[in-house]
């Protein structure tokens, strides 16, 4: 079964580098208020545009957290980038893994923040694949795919947090 | 810009947050899904979970996530976290009480900014961490 292993090997790798997806998304006050709540913060901050302007604030900020989910709500299917790419590196990797069975973890999740994400902005989220390797642990494989998310604002094309995360599927 | 909680020059290493600690409810899972948009069943569908051989629904690990940042963000203010990182080390389950733990590690100025490092876990009852992770903050 060299080559099957060897072939197995190629499929991982060549998706090393291709992008997950583009995306615009808006960032509304009433699912901000909800994620907060649902992370069981108590700060007013969250809540109410006074108390935001008062620590500082232009606009009511969100949980630290919250780029993670903030497609949910704000991803609007008109608005989205006409040069998204198509296709899903994660599912080439994933498909055939699964159809053999096994779990698909959440193994490690960062943000990198160059300013907090508030209420009004709109930004455009530009995703890639950067790592995936397989580990051997206690006689069941683990595969980790890595990828890293970096969003901007759309009006001036500044940075404003990178996300990373790797999903782990183990056989 | 970003929330006043702590002056930098007040803060020591060692010193520890003040802890959160929060009785896991099915309630904050299905709240949780309904704000996130995970909808998962294992999340909040016991018998699919059961189904699947888990021994209940258990949390979802951005809950987790969400809940030690709520812990990071009331210590060092709201806006000010530049860098959030956690491994997710074991599954959360209804009636486990979490636990957050924030420990400042390093005090640093870098480029004019007074920037704290931190250790920051999520741990059960029995002291099983349920994540574990570092945090970097910018004091204004």
């Amino acid at each position: 079964m060299a080559d099957g292993a060897a072939s197995q090997e190629d499929v991982l790798k060549s998706i090393i580098g291709q992008p997950t997806g583009k995306s615009k998304v808006v960032v509304e006050r009433g699912p901000v208020q909800h994620f907060a709540d649902a992370v069981l913060s108590a700060s007013p901050i969250y809540h109410d545009p006074a108390a935001a302007k008062g620590a500082g604030f232009d606009n009511i900020p969100a949980p630290p957290t919250w780029p993670f989910a903030m497609e949910f709500s704000g991803k609007f299917a008109e608005m989205q980038p006409a040069d998204a790419p198509s296709g899903n590196p994660l599912a080439t990797v994933l498909g055939p893994l699964m159809a053999k069975g096994g779990l698909i973890l959440h193994g490690e999740e960062e943000f990198l923040y160059h300013r907090p994400v508030e209420v009004g902005d709109v930004l455009i989220g530009d995703g890639v694949i950067s790592d995936v390797y397989q580990k051997e642990s206690k006689g069941r494989t683990m595969t980790f795919i890595c990828s890293e998310t970096t969003w901007t604002e759309e009006s001036t094309g500044e940075p404003v947090v990178t996300a990373r995360m790797n999903l782990i599927h183990r056989s | 810009m970003g929330e006043k909680k702590l002056s930098y020059g007040d803060v020591q290493v060692g010193d520890e947050a003040p802890v959160i600690s929060h009785t896991l409810t099915r309630t904050d899972l299905v709240k949780y899904a309904g704000a996130s948009g995970d909808f998962n069943p294992m999340h909040h569908d016991e018998v699919a979970a059961q189904q699947a051989g888990q021994p209940s629904v258990f949390g979802h690990g951005m809950f987790s996530m969400g809940l030690l940042g709520t812990a990071l963000t009331d210590y060092v203010g709201v806006g000010n976290v530049t860098r959030y990182q956690v491994r997710f080390a074991r599954q959360t389950w209804p009636d486990e009480v979490l636990s957050s733990k924030i420990v400042v590690t390093a005090k640093r100025e870098e480029d004019g900014k007074k920037l704290l490092d931190l250790a920051v876990t999520l741990s059960n009852g029995e002291g099983e961490d349920k994540l574990v992770g570092e945090a970097t903050a910018a004091l204004p």
